[in-house]
């Protein structure tokens, strides 16, 4: 599962979308989700499709590896676009089998709302895919910091966040290795009945379980010993910093914006 | 059972940018009954290699024999069940494993998995207890009171109570205290000889490989780097040097001393006490010379 699943992997690297400033990356790839909903004829679509296509160039990851990663999502990119091709009835008729009529409207609906699912998923893959977890918690920190007026803990929570995200590698090595040695002692997690199937489950869960909790005994025990007190009066070790390259994306960006509004209806 | 690696590799991962060949091209045969150590630095392949050996993990390129079974990368998904009954593995830190409510439920579980008759199962748990030396009270205790040492050698308990045909053990004594570590491998090595044990043991401790092995294997980047009896491998120094791997300290001492005083000292297992008594013995004759 691990292999083909890359929603949310980080694949380090130094091209230019690596070296960008997560906030950067995360206010413009926020934007371009809304703005995907305002293409509204080829021109404007293309444009958009150009863009994605332009950013994973950019990124250098091979563009196999991105298309074989966001494989479930294609079931449901596929599964979009027969749905509307059944259902639309718009525009003249195209195909008649039997009972089953299928309009040029419903075409032109399938295929839109199924390339403005691959863009989105394409584009924010990508914020994932050229951004540490530690740049993400520390984006949202900074972006979310005027929240702490109004006395929302910021810190804590983007903490809480990074502390997540740090420790779902550390539990998946921990269940692959569990699920190993119960294996050894022969359970089967992949044949028998679905009951068979969930009484397996169990000896795999207690102990991930027993060490999770364990592990944050001992994460806040070393918190502590380190004198770890909350935000208060904290200094940042990576302090992120917009540089030229940030000022040149989001100019570029702008620009991309206003051609694309112009090309759209 | 006889294990045979032919051209064995392995990649974790592939066909992503985290692909990672973590063993390659290994040709090894293991025959039934043999004491097997496999040393090497961190990251040199040694647990991608014993998982090998009960299906775990299918080799990305060549095939393992285990007895009648062969594994290779174009298996259909058998049943591994009956193979891994035969092979047990101890992982590390096995008291990891653990999750049942009373000790006697989780050393039964693996017996129980195999489809073992209930009074077959209830005899393999009492043996299996004394095996590891704890007392028969224990059986009603949840593993989770017990103190670490008391929680690893039941989680032992539970992969004996398989009665494999071969036992692999990964680094069975990390994380014990000195004593502890003594009588675990003794503990082994009786079962090994008692019951003609095909054991495999992956350790970084070169003393236990020396004193308990018929055969080293030594493993570096993935690849089988020497391969002989304990004296001849720990009498390349140079070599293990290489791969960062220290020479046991007896071993060393002994060398040294036949050195400085002209000794003739061979090591042929003994202990340090033993040791000691040759050395007093050396001196004597050569008083009297």
């Amino acid at each position: 599962m691990k292999s083909f699943m890359i929603i949310g992997q980080f694949v380090p690297g130094t091209s230019s979308l690596h070296k960008l400033d997560p906030r950067t990356k995360m206010v413009t790839i926020f934007s371009f989700v809304i703005i995907v909903f305002f293409a509204n004829n080829v021109l404007s679509y293309g444009w958009l499709a150009l863009f994605s296509l332009a950013l994973i160039l950019l990124s250098k990851i091979r563009i196999p590896y991105i298309l074989k990663g966001i494989t479930p999502v294609w079931f449901l990119i596929i599964f979009t676009f027969i749905l509307h091709l059944f259902i639309t009835r718009e525009g003249p008729v195209l195909l008649e089998i039997s009972t089953f009529k299928i309009y040029e409207g419903g075409v032109i609906r399938g295929l839109t709302i199924s390339l403005r699912f691959l863009l989105l998923v394409l584009v924010t893959s990508l914020l994932t895919l050229t951004t540490s977890p530690m740049e993400i918690t520390d984006a949202i920190e900074e972006l979310f910091a005027p929240l702490k007026k109004i006395k929302v803990p910021v810190h804590e929570l983007a903490l809480m966040m990074s502390i997540s995200l740090r420790f779902i590698p550390t539990l998946l090595e921990e269940t692959e290795k569990i699920s190993k040695a119960q294996a050894s002692r022969g359970v089967d997690f992949r044949t028998g009945t679905l009951k068979d199937r969930m009484y397996a489950i169990v000896p795999l869960l207690v102990p991930l379980f027993i060490s999770a909790f364990k592990r944050a005994e001992e994460l806040a025990m070393a918190m502590e010993a380190r004198g770890y007190n909350g935000s208060e009066g904290r200094t940042k070790l990576r302090e992120l910093k917009l540089t030229n390259i940030d000022y040149i994306a989001i100019l570029l960006y702008v620009i991309i914006n206003i051609i694309f509004f112009t090309l759209r209806q | 059972m006889d294990i045979q690696f032919k051209q064995v590799s392995y990649t974790y991962q592939p066909h992503t940018p985290f692909a990672y060949q973590a063993i390659r091209n290994i040709n090894l045969s293991i025959s039934s009954g043999e004491y097997i150590a496999i040393v090497g630095h961190t990251g040199s392949g040694k647990s991608t290699l014993l998982q090998h050996i009960n299906g775990l993990l299918l080799p990305t390129d060549g095939e393992v024999q285990i007895g009648e079974y062969i594994l290779s990368s174009n298996n259909k998904r058998q049943d591994l069940r009956k193979l891994r009954e035969k092979v047990g593995i101890v992982f590390q830190y096995p008291e990891h494993q653990l999750f049942e409510e009373t000790v006697e439920k989780d050393i039964s579980f693996g017996p129980h998995n195999f489809g073992i008759p209930k009074d077959e199962i209830s005899k393999r748990v009492l043996s299996s207890i004394e095996k590891v030396e704890l007392q028969t009270n224990f059986l009603e205790k949840s593993p989770f009171e017990l103190s670490g040492g008391q929680m690893r050698r039941v989680a032992i308990a539970g992969v004996l109570a398989m009665e494999p045909e071969v036992l692999i053990l990964d680094e069975p004594t990390a994380g014990l205290d000195p004593k502890g570590q003594i009588d675990i491998m003794k503990m082994f090595y009786q079962l090994h000889q008692s019951k003609q044990m095909t054991t495999i043991l992956v350790t970084h401790q070169m003393d236990h490989a020396l004193k308990y092995a018929d055969r080293i294997i030594v493993l570096a980047n993935g690849e089988v780097y020497m391969e002989g009896n304990p004296e001849e491998i720990f009498s390349k120094t140079n070599q293990l040097q290489e791969v960062n791997l220290d020479v046991p300290e007896i071993l060393t001492l002994i060398q040294d001393f036949n050195q400085r005083f002209n000794g003739t000292i061979r090591y042929q297992r003994q202990s340090i006490a033993e040791l000691a008594k040759e050395i007093v013995e050396h001196f004597r004759e050569n008083k009297r010379l």
